[in-house]
């Protein structure tokens, strides 16, 4: 695949990420405050934020460390259940990627499927469980299908976004059976997964920053 | 000795729990440290609890004792980047009670293997308090063939065997090399290891219970009479 994610790219993703986060903070409290303790929101701006403090201050070096440091630098500043998680999938990434300065496209894909394998060894969560794995499996999905079909890098990234969008929409109606939510029961039915919301957001970072920078 | 750290979303409740823990100790405190809260709110932290479990790097091996669930990840995620080698584990046991059955095995300078199932074991004797009856099934039941030496009395301290004294048996039966056992022989409880305080605290003992004591052992009727001189004496709770 000719097509290939560099240092560059990778922080792009990142401070879009965090952009992202930003603008949408209110609502992910929002459906923080329905069915959990109201600083999802808050809590991702903070951590991202600090990402963004962490690549500007001059993280080179390749893409193992970089992300790495992100992983690293989300456990220590988002807290809780989402830091611990977001960091492993950060630093599951890392562990995958090469000693490298830039990402083929299967280096992409195998990186973000650890990932995405270690927030669900880390949660012990599956699909329909309402939780960030409910937007992560289906994207992940999608992108292998979409690569495997032959598409490129940039539409293959796309439709996992559009996968993780559904695969969002798809946890309101759902009882959560994983984290602080799963103590409400039959309660937390009826609410989209914050965890879930800003999963999806991350991918569809990807997504856009992929999109601007060929565009 | 073991070290101990306590994985908690509030820094009160670790600090509480370690001091309700370490009253049950008479001797050299096991050396801990405590991981809580996340960006100054309630949370937990995986770096700090990686670095909690760095800092006790002297010590034979650490027990990681959590609350709620993100405690479980987050510290999941610690033994994963913290950078000191030696054995640390994840305690699967309720919070409180893990704390105490913890804080007196390291004491008693009990292994962590040891240590990790007692306090794993420790929601067994709550429930044994709590149902009814159904103590007796809890701990499961060891060979008591030939015993070397045993004894039976009668408990006289208002309190029977709650925790307190339920460690300080734990202290005293670490003294000898003989392998001595409990059975609350008025309720049907036991046997169980008086090396357990979990285990002695499922006997659910209350005053005036009947306690047969039973050692194996080369220093059996050593450590019989030790443990029968705790009973006569009240545990020290006579006033």
């Amino acid at each position: 695949m000719s097509e290939a994610l560099t240092i560059d790219a990778l922080q792009q993703w990142l401070h879009r990420f965090a952009f992202d986060i930003t603008t949408q903070a209110d609502w992910l409290t929002e459906l923080d405050s329905a069915i959990g303790d109201a600083d999802h929101g808050t809590n991702m701006v903070r951590g991202t934020a600090a990402v963004v403090a962490k690549l500007d201050g001059g993280t080179t070096g390749t893409v193992q460390e970089l992300l790495k440091a992100v992983g690293i630098t989300l456990v220590s500043t988002v807290g809780g259940a989402s830091g611990s998680l977001y960091g492993t999938f950060f630093l599951e990434m890392a562990r995958n990627s090469p000693s490298d300065v830039q990402l083929n496209g299967s280096e992409l894909e195998n990186a973000l499927h650890a990932g995405v394998n270690g927030v669900i060894a880390r949660g012990h969560a599956t699909v329909g469980d309402k939780t960030m794995i409910d937007a992560l499996e289906p994207a992940i999905t999608a992108l292998s299908q979409s690569l495997a079909d032959g598409r490129q890098l940039q539409g293959s990234i796309a439709a996992a976004a559009a996968a993780a969008t559904i695969g969002r929409d798809s946890t309101k109606p759902l009882v959560a059976r994983k984290g602080r939510a799963s103590y409400l029961g039959e309660r937390s039915a009826g609410h989209i997964d914050p965890g879930a919301a800003s999963a999806a957001i991350l991918v569809a970072a990807l997504a856009a920053s992929i999109g601007e920078r060929t565009a | 000795m073991i070290g101990i750290v306590l994985v908690s979303h509030s820094e009160a409740l670790a600090n509480a729990a370690m001091e309700l823990a370490l009253q049950m100790v008479h001797g050299a405190q096991p050396p801990f440290r405590i991981a809580a809260g996340a960006a100054g709110g309630f949370g937990t932290d995986a770096t700090a609890i990686a670095s909690a479990i760095d800092d006790l790097a002297t010590t034979e091996g650490v027990l990681v004792i959590t609350d709620l669930g993100s405690a479980i990840l987050s510290s999941s995620l610690a033994l994963e980047i913290r950078s000191s080698t030696y054995q640390a584990l994840i305690s699967d046991g309720p919070f409180v009670e893990a704390t105490t059955a913890a804080v007196v095995g390291a004491a008693a300078g009990s292994s962590l293997a040891d240590i990790a199932a007692e306090a794993s074991n420790a929601l067994s004797a709550k429930k044994a308090q709590t149902v009814t009856g159904s103590g007796a099934s809890v701990v499961e039941d060891t060979d008591p063939e030939n015993p070397a030496a045993s004894a039976e009395e009668r408990l006289i301290n208002p309190m029977g065997l709650h925790t307190r004294p339920a460690a300080l048996l734990v202290q005293t039966a670490g003294e000898f090399s003989a392998d001595i056992e409990l059975t609350n022989t008025t309720a049907g409880r036991g046997p169980v290891s008086a090396s357990s305080v979990i285990g002695l605290l499922s006997l659910a003992a209350s005053k005036n219970d009947q306690l047969r004591i039973d050692a194996n052992g080369p220093d059996a009727s050593r450590a019989v009479n030790a443990v029968k001189q705790l009973v006569l004496q009240g545990f020290g709770e006579l006033s």
